[in-house]
């Protein structure tokens, strides 16, 4: 109930302010000075419902957010402060939240080294929404529940450096203490329990046991990258926990297994489009290879499509999964249609993500699309979130 | 009467010569693009649009263009920092230009921590949403048209254009106003294969930036929506030396700010 009381509020927020873009087309005004603060962000409100209920869960919805965003830069002279913060509610915790996305200070270590200390996000990999080498945290959650892209990576505490040279960059980042993803619990989408042999929403919700936090206990993450004559070429290594609680304490809770990984890639330009090829071995309680081969390129006039082959391979079983992305753009920007395809013949289980955004002007957009799950199992990947498809809809205002 | 008449008629049709005035379309072309889109070894400008829907709606865009020429004529490299509007804030385009193959393309996303690597595409669709065309942006190669010289006025060379591979392209032909002191193409109309003038683009403002001659307003129109997009020029400055070490990954994740600030003088 909250929840629609706080959208009530939301126009009246908006319209109470003046937009300083609708001046004469060309004043002499060209924005910032440099030395001071400029404040942007958005306004966001989502709600996103299931298209059946699921019984072990009581709300119908996936996504009832209202959100403000706060970002801001200072840069007085040889370093930065980034802070881009978001306030809100989510009526589906029933709870207010508060979390920075970014609040990093960046810095550079002579002519070469550049450094990056704080709460931050980071990427890395060729993979389109699949991942083997970057194993810095991401939040599913979110991602399944229909909010914005940027939220599938999660933030973590960490130090960037990074050391630029003509033989071979260096990346590395350093996660004191372990940052996980954002896994199913239970509270916002039931999931399989292979201890339960069935699919569970435990009340109170799933909470993994953690490694202790100690200096052993870091991630390390390093990347060597190198373009040559437009090829990109890396090789990655990793040395943390796996990031889903898929192992067991003693007493049987779940909690994140060592892992070691390495893996390397390399994307350049073929023929009308762009091929991506990624390897990555990971050293964990179960021995898994990871390879991913990919191929993008605009079809038609704003037209593109993305084919990957995806392939997991353990000691027991091995996942493939063909993976499609198809975007299309129209009226000069102001419409996107996309839809993202997950599918794995030999899980037979699939995960369709249809987009429409509409860019109606600076200040507002409107996303709608589906989070589609399915499969003849519920103990795969994607069919144990079968009562979780959802459509949703988000309303952004700008600032 | 009938010499007379005949006379007439040869001097209606054969284009006007006038002292000094270059006759070779090609060389023409060649001149128009350097003054176009090279102008000095490297450059930076703040760069502003307004683009205009054809019900009036208005969309802004603002971003810095940091530009190193490789060769003149030849390849080039861009870093494009957009600063507004808020949701495009903090993204940078890098763009090596290529004269013969297709461009390397990269677009970093802050939000996501992405180096977004794009696919080679059609060039002539919508920059960022304005009625601009990449290719607008970043010149079209002249080896992609067929040239002729129509006319030579006092302050004009007019040319037409045709594609010599029709299907790449949405225009029959082009016809460009290029004026014979500057070289700066001043006009452009784009004629569809109906025969029809669709697009113009033209320059409503050059100034001098340290003794170079350069587009500081300019404007597209779309003649058939009625929509059009102004683009200004400030801070403009040439041969600042920038290094081919400003065009890389490291300036998409951390923008170079010595060089995206606004020079003083």
């Amino acid at each position: 109930m909250k929840f629609w009381l706080l959208i009530l509020l939301l126009p009246g927020v908006v319209l109470a302010r003046d937009d300083p873009w609708d001046d004469d087309a060309w004043d002499d005004d060209w924005g910032e000075d440099e030395a001071a603060f400029v404040w942007s962000g958005f306004l966001e409100a989502g709600l996103g419902s299931r298209f059946s209920a699921d019984d072990r869960i009581d709300n119908r919805n996936t996504l009832e957010d209202l959100r403000a965003r706060v970002e801001t830069e200072w840069a007085p002279d040889d370093y930065s402060l980034t802070l881009k913060a978001d306030v809100g509610y989510d009526g589906i915790e029933d709870e207010w939240f508060g979390d920075f996305r970014d609040l990093s200070l960046k810095f550079r270590l002579g002519d070469n080294t550049d450094v990056s200390f704080g709460r931050q996000v980071h990427t890395w990999g060729t993979g389109d929404l699949v991942f083997l080498n970057d194993l810095f945290p991401k939040d599913f959650v979110s991602f399944f529940a229909g909010r914005d892209d940027e939220y599938l990576k999660a933030p973590a505490n960490t130090l960037r450096i990074t050391r630029y040279s003509s033989a071979v960059n260096v990346d590395f980042v350093w996660t004191p203490i372990f940052e996980p993803d954002v896994y199913l619990t239970g509270e916002r989408f039931s999931f399989w329990s292979p201890l339960a042999g069935e699919i569970v929403a435990p009340d109170p919700p799933l909470r993994a046991v953690d490694p202790d936090e100690k200096l052993g206990n870091g991630e390390y993450a390093v990347r060597l990258f190198r373009t040559i004559k437009g090829s990109e070429y890396a090789i990655y290594g990793y040395r943390g926990f796996t990031k889903q609680p898929g192992a067991l304490t003693d007493d049987l809770w779940p909690t994140f297994a060592r892992l070691t990984a390495a893996g390397a890639s390399v994307r350049r330009p073929l023929g009308p489009g762009l091929v991506n090829s990624e390897f990555s071995y990971h050293d964990a309680d179960d021995d898994q290879w990871r390879f991913l081969a990919g191929y993008e390129w605009e079809a038609k006039t704003n037209f593109s499509v993305g084919l990957q082959y995806y392939l997991e391979s353990g000691p027991d079983e091995d996942r493939h999964v063909l993976t499609n992305r198809l975007t299309y753009r129209a009226g000069m920007d102001k419409y996107t249609w996309s839809l993202f395809t997950f599918w794995s013949p030999d899980d037979a289980d699939y995960y369709l993500r249809p987009q429409f955004t509409y860019r109606h002007s600076d200040r507002w957009s409107m996303t709608a699309g589906g989070n589609l799950f399915g499969g003849n199992d519920d103990y795969t990947f994607f069919g144990q979130l079968q009562d979780g498809s959802n459509a949703y809809l988000r309303v952004r205002f700008n600032y | 009467m009938r010499k007379l008449i005949l006379v007439s008629a040869a001097l209606a049709l054969a284009p006007a010569v006038h002292a000094g005035a270059m006759t070779d379309a090609g060389a023409i072309v060649e001149r128009a693009n350097l003054a176009a889109y090279y102008s000095g070894a490297d450059g930076r400008s703040d760069v502003r649009m307004v683009i205009t829907d054809g019900q009036g709606r208005q969309q802004r865009r603002q971003f810095t263009v940091l530009r190193r020429d490789v060769e003149d004529l030849a390849d080039q490299q861009f870093l494009v920092v957009f600063s507004q509007p808020s949701d495009v804030r903090g993204t940078v385009f890098l763009v090596y230009k290529h004269v013969d193959r297709d461009d390397d393309r990269w677009l970093y996303l802050p939000g996501l921590d992405l180096v977004k690597r794009i696919s080679a595409g059609d060039k002539r669709t919508s920059f960022v949403g304005a009625h601009y065309f990449y290719e607008d942006v970043s010149g079209r190669s002249h080896t992609e048209d067929a040239h002729e010289l129509l006319e030579t006025t006092e302050t004009r060379y007019v040319l037409r254009h045709t594609p010599l591979d029709p299907a790449s392209v949405e225009f029959g032909s082009y016809v460009t106003w290029i004026d014979r002191a500057t070289f700066l193409p001043m006009k452009i109309e784009y004629t569809n294969p109906a025969g029809d003038v669709y697009r113009r683009v033209e320059v409503l403002e050059v100034q001098d930036i340290g003794g170079i001659p350069t587009v500081t307003t300019s404007r597209v129109s779309d003649l058939l929506t009625g929509g059009k997009t102004d683009m200004q020029f400030r801070f403009i400055k040439y041969d600042v030396g920038l290094e081919e070490q400003v065009f890389t990954e490291r300036s998409l994740r951390t923008p170079p700010r010595e060089w995206l600030k606004r020079p003083t003088e």
